[in-house]
């Protein structure tokens, strides 16, 4: 194996502070610049999402949600808006370690804004973000119906993603299929037909060592459905050899190492990229050494490798994307989308608002991202169907134990799936906590109006039943009020609220708050 | 499957389109005075006129009222009997129009597919690259470029053109190579005993074998030398046309770059990890083709009107210089069939983009 191995786990050890924290995000600052002025949608953000839980994220419309949402993402429309600083960390990678040299803001005032955008840095900031989106996180919109590309089929746009993370995972599937002799199965079967109360253990055993896990419900329904030994070695078979049928295993492994290889070289690439940025000067020159190294061994290989690949790779191009459609329509099973074969052709429109949104989902699932952000994922949708998806989220969250950060404005959803939640309000998270602390004992006046508003049958006078509401309404972020940004709406507003800024400052364990009720910390 | 029915629907839904066209015709037609159409319609070669008068009037059915009068016009049109006409260019001709017809069209086909092949060639990936990077200086030139060239009128932009590249317009111009009129010079031929497939060559208009075409004609015949000389004659028209379609297609196409570039679905493709080069090639364009092309049809049409315009300015004996020279000389049966013709490539343009159109955005079926 390459030494270079080593190199990547050192430096994944490094930037990983906290082992828990999938998603760290700190101080983010997003602005739009507007003909009417600077929109200071977001100001110095601060929270993070662990491995495995469901994080999520209230606030009335126009607060910021769905701009933390894309500034995670970095998918903010440029013009008008921009992520100003801040840092986000997705699995230890900050995505923003470039940010000062993507563009020079000058602000003369508030309408005359120029921003000088560094093209070149722009440019290799999406490509290092196009190795980052996608694979490590994956977001699921609001109107599926325009989020989804009309014009491609819906099997195109799952494989479209599968094909960009994972050729080098499916050319390792491939090739260890290739391995697979017929003896091999002969062996398993007899063994499975000998001890059946054991049929799924003894299959899991297998699958695992012959990285067929993805085979393995279909395997066990083989088992189910036949019970001649002959047929099922030959379903068997045919389902292991499935995309195998047209290309030779010598070309299966060049292109797994031309793949590995090229991983390698953008895995390098990107960690430079954030070495550079925190100018570690050792760590660079050790990249270097290693890219130098790599090269030498296998860059002139692979040089014509890819030249080759444009008159031979086709045959190759075609087995991945066979496996492709096939861990594709798995996909469609597993967000529960009936018939995925005719699914895979379908168009978009030709499906309905609760299809599309799973459909959506398993796109975005599709590179097996570790973290979903989930924006409104169920504001388009009617009731019933919206029960419906946010199980499957509840689900895929314990089944592929990808992070779910979850937006909305429905403080019911959020009881019902989050673990923990954060409380925005204009621009700044003001509460953060677990769900149960927050819906027990809301410690901020903004969360306890939220609360408040929720209309119970109990709370009845004599001209019905009496909604409470917050007193007047979101302030205009172009010129928000000074200090804490809820005073002008707050019913405890002190002197001090309409001066300074509170801190987002932690009471207990896991129990945030910016308030001056709570704390005298200032936010300079 | 799907896309099948909708062509055969689409080409069924045609035969009314062109019987309203006929109509429209024939309204032009039954409009005019009897006796004149009547006489217009005689072959001039005919010997003895009274009589082929009153044949004409029977032909026309002239005095059977004007449903019969419509079903006769119907039925000389299928069949190919679309009366005669006088020619001003003297050049060996039977006198119909289907000849005449026969004779020019083959020319402005060739303008016309020379111009529309390179505007689309160009436009393309121009309109995709300006689009995809709104108000940079590409695009404020690409939009400079396109909003001029459409707005300025194809006669004088190729009156412009002649003065500024035409050969001995003015003196000493190094630019000035191509020249302004015809098809080819009667210089480069031997026009003492011109080669065999030339048939008459008076007036800029030759009737060269089998295609009709000089150009292609020559290749084959293998006179390089006329092959060249009749390329450079169609350089200003050909580089006339395409500079307006282009700009027509340019605009358009930015236009819904931008609009496609803002859309919920160029997030989607950016969050998947999707390569910046793929979702503007991919996701991008594929969606803004469609409104553009919608516009190709009616580009079509303006481009048909400015064929006409351009192949006077140019002196090219093509369908537009038939139409014209129809008109001057009064020969009311070419008009009719210019018409007609014009109306019949209309039609067919507007089904090829529809059909374009239906393979491109799954969503439409009528």
């Amino acid at each position: 194996m390459y030494s270079i191995q080593n190199l990547e786990d050192e430096l994944n050890k490094n930037n990983t502070t906290n082992e828990d924290e999938y998603l760290k995000v700190t101080d983010l600052v997003t602005n739009f610049y507007t003909s009417r002025g600077i929109v200071k949608a977001l100001d110095k953000i601060n929270f993070s999402i662990r491995r495995g839980e469901i994080f999520g994220m209230v606030g009335e419309s126009g607060c910021g949600k769905s701009v933390t949402a894309l500034s995670i993402m970095d998918l903010v429309q440029d013009p008008p808006g921009r992520v100003v600083s801040g840092r986000v960390e997705i699995d230890g990678f900050n995505i923003f370690s470039d940010i000062k040299d993507l563009a020079k803001i000058k602000v003369k005032s508030e309408t005359d804004v120029k921003i000088k955008r560094n093209k070149r840095a722009i440019k290799k900031h999406n490509f290092m973000l196009s190795k980052i989106r996608g694979k490590k996180a994956g977001m699921i919109f609001q109107e599926p119906s325009l989020a989804l590309n009309p014009v491609l089929r819906a099997g195109d746009q799952i494989t479209e993603n599968i094909l960009l993370h994972n050729k080098k995972n499916i050319a390792d599937s491939l090739i260890n299929r290739a391995n697979l002799s017929l003896d091999d199965v002969k062996l398993v079967v007899d063994e499975v037909l000998k001890n059946k109360d054991e049929t799924k253990s003894i299959l899991n055993n297998w699958c695992r060592r012959n990285a067929l896990v993805d085979l393995e419900t279909q395997i066990n329904s083989i088992f189910k459905n036949y019970t001649d030994p002959k047929e099922i070695e030959n379903e068997i078979v045919s389902l292991i050899k499935g995309g195998l049928t047209l290309v030779d295993k010598a070309s299966l492994i060049e292109a797994r190492d031309y793949y590995d290889y090229k991983e390698r070289m953008e895995n390098l690439e990107i960690k430079r990229f954030a070495a550079t940025e925190e100018s570690d000067s050792e760590l660079i020159r050790s990249i270097g050494a290693e890219e130098v190294k790599l090269r030498g061994t296998s860059g002139a290989r692979f040089r014509s490798y890819s030249l080759k690949r444009i008159f031979t790779g086709k045959k190759v191009e075609k087995a991945f994307k066979t496996e492709a459609n096939r861990r594709a329509k798995e996909l469609l099973s597993l967000v529960s989308l009936p018939d995925p074969e005719r699914i895979m052709r379908s168009y978009p429109h030709e499906l309905s608002g609760g299809m599309q949104q799973r459909l959506m989902i398993a796109i975005a699932l599709a590179s097996d991202p570790k973290l979903l952000i989930a924006d409104e994922p169920t504001t388009a949708l009617d009731v019933t169907t919206q029960a419906q998806i946010l199980k499957l989220l509840r689900n895929l969250n314990q089944l592929v134990g990808a992070s779910i950060l979850f937006i909305t404005h429905d403080l019911a959803v959020i009881a019902e799936m989050c673990n923990r939640v954060a409380v925005m309000y204009a621009g700044s998270i003001v509460e953060q906590g677990d769900v149960l602390d927050i819906f027990d004992s809301p410690k901020h006046p903004y969360t306890v109006g939220l609360l408040g508003a929720i209309p119970t049958p109990q709370v009845k006078t004599e001209s019905g039943i009496n909604l409470h509401t917050i007193p007047g309404s979101v302030p205009n972020l172009i010129t928000p009020p000074s200090g804490c940004r809820f005073h002008p709406r707050c019913s405890f507003a002190m002197e001090v609220c309409s001066k300074s800024k509170p801190k987002l400052v932690e009471l207990e364990a896991q129990r945030k708050v910016a308030c001056f009720l709570y704390t005298s910390e200032v936010e300079e | 499957m799907e896309l099948r029915y909708f062509i055969i629907r689409r080409l069924l839904l045609m035969i009314p389109t062109l019987i309203g066209l006929t109509i429209i015709v024939f309204v032009l037609m039954w409009s005019l005075p009897h006796t004149f159409l009547a006489s217009a319609f005689i072959n001039p070669k005919a010997p003895n006129r009274a009589q082929a008068i009153l044949t004409a009037e029977n032909q026309l059915g002239l005095n059977q009222g004007i449903v019969l009068a419509y079903l006769h016009y119907l039925g000389n049109t299928l069949t190919g009997n679309w009366g005669y006409m006088t020619l001003t260019t003297p050049i060996k001709f039977d006198g119909t129009v289907l000849s005449g017809i026969g004779l020019f069209f083959p020319n402005t086909i060739q303008l016309v597919i020379f111009a529309a092949i390179l505007s689309i060639l160009i436009a393309i990936p121009l309109g995709t690259y300006i689009g995809a990077r709104p108000n940079s200086i590409a695009d404020h030139s690409g939009r400079i470029f396109s909003l001029s060239f459409y707005a300025i009128p194809v006669f004088v932009l190729a009156v412009v053109f002649q003065v500024i590249f035409g050969k001995g317009v003015i003196a000493g111009n190094p630019v000035g190579i191509f020249p302004i009129s015809g098809t080819f010079s009667i210089s480069a031929i031997n026009v003492i005993s011109p080669p065999s497939w030339l048939v008459s060559g008076v007036g800029g208009v030759v009737l060269s074998q089998p295609t009709h075409l000089i150009i292609f004609d020559s290749l084959i015949h293998g006179d390089y030398a006329l092959a060249g000389n009749a390329f450079m004659h169609i350089v200003l028209p050909v580089l006339v046309l395409t500079l307006s379609l282009l700009a027509g297609i340019l605009r358009f196409l930015r236009a819904s770059m931008v609009d496609a570039a803002n859309s919920e679905y160029i997030k989607t493709a950016r969050s998947k990890g999707v390569p910046e080069n793929i979702v503007v090639k991919l996701h991008m364009r594929r969606n803004a083709l469609i409104p553009t092309i919608t516009v190709l049809g009616l580009l079509f049409a303006s481009l048909l009107g400015g064929v006409v315009l351009i192949e006077d300015v140019f002196d090219y004996p093509g369908i537009g210089y038939l139409a014209l020279s129809t008109i001057l000389s009064g020969s009311i049966f070419g008009v009719l069939g210019t018409t007609f013709l014009f109306g019949i490539i209309l039609i067919t343009a507007n089904l090829l983009v529809d059909i374009t159109y239906a393979i491109l955005d799954p969503r439409i079926r009528y």
